[in-house]
């Protein structure tokens, strides 16, 4: 029987309370001591053959008949007005289908799609629909737009001074900072300026829209299909029921293509005009534009502490660029949070500017956060003359330090363990020298949400041929989420990964679901699976009992056989599905609540080993040791490669990737990848990864997430590596050569 | 324009716009949607396709410029093609997918020009292949691996 429960999950640091339906649940749960069949085995991913073959269909590579191409006029401006623009000129041209302006288009989520002040370089103003790419550049070139170039600040300190705020400044407080600092025996004040980085998904931002008269039909590279529906539902009026969203492949989103975006919206406007289906893929530099960026941010710490290290008070601010968009991203969570200290005061200003909208961007606020003052505790140990793990050690809590609740589990002192043994750390000075490439060494501790939660649902559905088809409410960005569920269900029934199909990204096969983002699909997702599998093989065991006169409690399912017990009875599954003939066994599952009142966190540690070379600046991540507490491993291999990939974009903020605006016209310089740099094979370094911890007692099958954790600690390990291989500390990422020979005169 | 040319053993004459990059004619007139367009600005690698056995990047190569070529993509067949999809597969060489198109045509150039790379033969030939998701340890343990195998 479905009931409504009303929960708490923890989003990317804000906490939501939701009403879902959940269904009565009696599967049970894995016996802790005995490894649960595939779960935990490596697996290779089973959409290889798609990706592998080229056949894979991203929404990018949707071809619908008479599909036409769209383009958007962005302004050059980094704040402007539109005092004219020639629509009609551009619709006059051939094979131009429609054409649509500012006050043309509908809203997305309450905010203006084409503008006609356009607020930030990039800022779309109008869009065309055309036969061809070629018609839509030459209707582009008609619409000669005349701007009136208004002022602008993309200065974060300019903002601060006018006191433009792009969300509400959020100030936290406990204990009494102000009297604590002054009485500590040890204070360190530092300050520390985060770049912005550009997600730069392989696949840009694309739509496309099929609008007719019983509905509306969106291809969209998003991050939840789900909240792209409810949009354009929003935006145009239409009833969920007229509104199908799908996304079936994904080229990497990283937090930026949460719902339709803009584009979806505008390609939906454009279809419904001209009557046809529409495409709209943005171009690499529109994309870094205007679809988002983790916010750069300016942070000042002042920590008190004992002369045994011991945290007592820390008052701290950031400053962060949001440019148009985005939220206060909980860029001091990792100072609230992470270890035990009484007394803090924390002051997050969140300004506006004129640059595109920020947005999540993997771990959004905590990587940035924990960099920095991962690094203020470096400086922290050497003023107190104490090893940097050590200093963590000591300052480690086991209730989360701003609630009190106790967590589910935490492994973060044995993560610290065993990085330092992989590592080396005990002979980390003996890295170091005075020649021309200096080596080094240094930690970072990791700390976010990741536990999952409602809503979440799946359907199985079994046939003759026992191969089952599993239909997941989520989207894949390319995670391998897919591939993991497979894992879950083939447990269930005793057969192999690669014998289910998933069928995901969808709106019209499953009703709901939850959308990828702070580490939360697979810990969502996998118990709804496996209840919805629990109950096919409670029905395929209950066939089998028939068949074989055996007592369904004496049958298991394994290695795609059905088992008595006893050992008397091996029969492939098969021979029992193959009775169904045409029919199917079919199973539904739900995701049920986290527990009250206790904190779900994922924890871990790295340690990065740097060479830098004091002649050409040029800083090389040699080796990553990383060791996380993500509670079960459902695919090793799966995991693997999320740490490599999180560790890969730490290593671009870290040492590359940077935005940079011209502050004399406010626009961005370097929206190109040629310009922009992210990390290449030659940047990979050798990667120890680890993974602690048993399966969380507390949670559903006791999966803790990991798209986020990977990032979090790596650039701070190698802003603290670098600054044991130099003696001297970098303030601004990324360590590009420039800064480090600037350091180093 | 009218352009003659073979795209994975198949013939084709197709009429082409003077500007029309490679990877509009495979992607738009073709329908071979396996190449992928990240940057269409020659910055990525993720259009990477073979002309007559050499690795362009199809985002900056003229569709004309392609008459009486032959032209290999990832929707291609081939022994070599096919042991790269595999070494991919088991070494977990893609998370993503977008940018492996590419990966497999870089590598499948390297391989069939060098049969047996060196690590440091490995990396120059695909550091101009980007992938945001950072498959890099797998596509370079795929390539080697690949290139070790029995053929
Ligand atoms: S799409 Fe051709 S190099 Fe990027
Ligand atoms: S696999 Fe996603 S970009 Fe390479």
């Amino acid at each position: 029987m479905a009931r409504l429960i009303k929960t708490e999950a923890v989003v990317e640091g804000r906490t939501e309370v939701r009403w879902t339906l959940v269904e009565e649940d009696s599967t049970p749960e894995w016996p802790a001591d005995q490894p649960p069949g595939v779960v935990g085995e490596p697996t290779t991913r089973l959409t290889a053959g798609a990706r592998l073959s080229g056949s894979a269909r991203y929404t990018s590579d949707m071809q619908l008949p008479r599909q036409l191409e769209a383009t958007v006029l962005r302004s050059p401006h980094a704040n402007a007005r539109l005092t004219s623009i020639s629509l009609d000129a551009a619709r006059a041209v051939p094979g131009v289908r429609a054409v649509i302006g500012p006050g043309d288009c509908p809203q997305f989520d309450g905010e203006a799609v084409l503008h006609d002040e356009p607020p930030y370089g990039g800022a779309a103003v109008a869009a065309i629909a055309a036969e061809t790419r070629e018609a839509a550049d030459e209707a582009m070139a008609a619409l000669d737009p005349q701007w009136e170039p208004l002022g602008f600040v993309v200065d974060l300190d300019q903002s601060l001074e006018n006191q433009t705020f792009q969300d509400d400044p959020v100030e936290y407080e406990r204990g009494d900072a102000e009297t604590a600092l002054a009485a500590a025996e040890l204070t360190i004040t530092s300050d520390y300026l985060a770049p912005a980085q550009l997600h730069n998904s392989m696949e840009p931002h694309c739509a496309v829209a099929d609008w007719r008269p019983d509905g509306l039909t969106l291809w969209s590279s998003t991050q939840g299909i789900y909240q792209a529906r409810s949009q354009l539902c929003g935006s145009f009026g239409l009833d969920q029921e007229h509104v199908r969203v799908i996304c079936h492949f994904m080229g990497g989103g990283f937090g930026s293509k949460f719902g339709c975006g803009p584009e979806g919206v505008i390609a939906a406007e454009l279809s419904r005009r001209a009557g046809r289906p529409v495409r709209l893929v943005l171009s690499r530099r529109d994309e870094n534009l205007s679809t988002g960026y983790r916010t750069p941010a300016r942070f000042s710490f002042t920590i008190g502490a004992g002369c045994d290290g011991r945290l007592q008070a820390v008052e701290a601010s950031a400053v962060m660029g949001l440019g148009t968009g985005g939220w206060a991203y909980p860029v001091l969570e990792p100072v609230k949070s992470v270890y035990a200290c009484e007394h803090q005061h924390l002051m997050t200003l969140p300004m506006r500017l004129n640059l595109g909208p920020a947005a999540a961007f993997r771990a959004p606020g905590v990587m940035e956060g924990t960099w920095a003052f991962e690094q203020a505790l470096d400086e922290l140990a050497e003023a107190a003359g104490l090893d940097p793990l050590e200093l963590r050690r000591r300052n480690h809590t086991d209730v989360d330090p701003s609630t009190g609740r106790p967590y589910t589990s935490k492994r973060l002192l044995e993560s610290y363990d065993l990085a330092a043994e992989l590592a080396g750390w005990d002979a980390r000075d003996e890295l170091r020298s005075d020649g021309r490439v200096r080596r080094g060494m240094g930690c970072a501790s990791q700390y976010w949400w990741g536990g999952g939660g409602p809503p979440a649902y799946a359907d199985v559905r079994i046939g003759s041929d026992a191969k089952p088809v599993l239909t997941v409410g989520m989207q894949d960005l390319g995670t391998g989420v897919t591939t993991a569920c497979a894992v879950v269900l083939a447990e269930r029934l005793g057969i192999r990964p690669d014998q289910v199909t998933v069928r995901t990204g969808d709106t019209d096969l499953a009703g709901h679901g939850p959308f990828s983002g702070g580490s939360m699909t697979l810990a969502s997702v996998a118990p709804a699976v496996r209840s919805a599998g629990h109950h096919v093989r409670t029905q395929l065991l209950e066939l089998a009992a028939d068949m074989f006169e055996i007592a369904a409690s004496d049958l298991e399912l394994t290695e795609g056989e059905v088992r008595s017990t006893d050992g008397t009875l091996r029969r492939p599954i098969h021979d029992v599905t193959e009775k169904l003939g045409n029919a199917w066994v079919t199973g539904s599952g739900s995701r049920a609540p986290n527990p009250d009142g206790m904190a779900v966190n994922t924890f871990g540690c790295q340690i990065a080993q740097v060479a830098v070379d004091t002649l050409t600046g040029l800083i090389t991540v040699e080796r990553v040791v990383a060791v996380h507490d993500i509670g079960r491993v459902v695919n090793p291999m799966g995991a693997r490669s999320q740490v490599l990939g999180g560790i890969l974009q730490g290593i671009g903020f870290a040492l590359s990737e940077e935005r940079v605006v011209d502050p004399t016209t406010g626009t961005v310089v370097n929206a190109g990848l040629e310009d922009y740099k992210i990390p290449t094979l030659a940047d990979l370094p050798e990667v120890e990864c680890r993974f602690v911890g048993e399966p969380d007692p507390e949670l559903a099958l006791g999966i803790k997430g990991l798209g986020e954790p990977p990032i979090i600690p790596t650039p701070g390990a190698i802003g603290n590596a670098v600054a044991h291989a130099l003696g001297l500390r970098l303030r601004e990422a990324p360590y590009t050569p420039r800064r480090v020979l600037e350091a180093l005169q | 324009m009218q352009v003659e040319l073979e795209v994975n053993g198949n013939r084709y004459r197709v009429d082409a716009a003077a500007a029309e990059p490679l990877s509009a004619l495979l992607r738009d007139r073709l329908q071979l949607t396996g190449t992928k367009v990240a940057c269409g600005e020659g910055t990525c690698g993720s259009c990477t396709v073979l002309v007559d056995d050499r690795p362009v990047l199809s985002c900056l190569t003229l569709a004309a410029a392609c008459d009486g070529a032959s032209v290999r993509t990832v929707e291609a067949e081939g022994d070599l093609l096919d042991r790269l999809r595999r070494a991919f597969t088991e070494e977990d060489g893609f998370q993503c997918g977008f940018c492996t198109p590419g990966q497999l045509m870089s590598a499948l150039a390297l391989l069939e020009r060098t049969p047996h790379p060196s690590p440091d033969e490995i990396v120059t030939a695909m550091s101009g292949n980007l992938c945001r998701c950072g498959a890099y340890e797998g596509i370079a343990v795929a390539v080697a691996r690949a290139a070790e195998a029995p053929a």
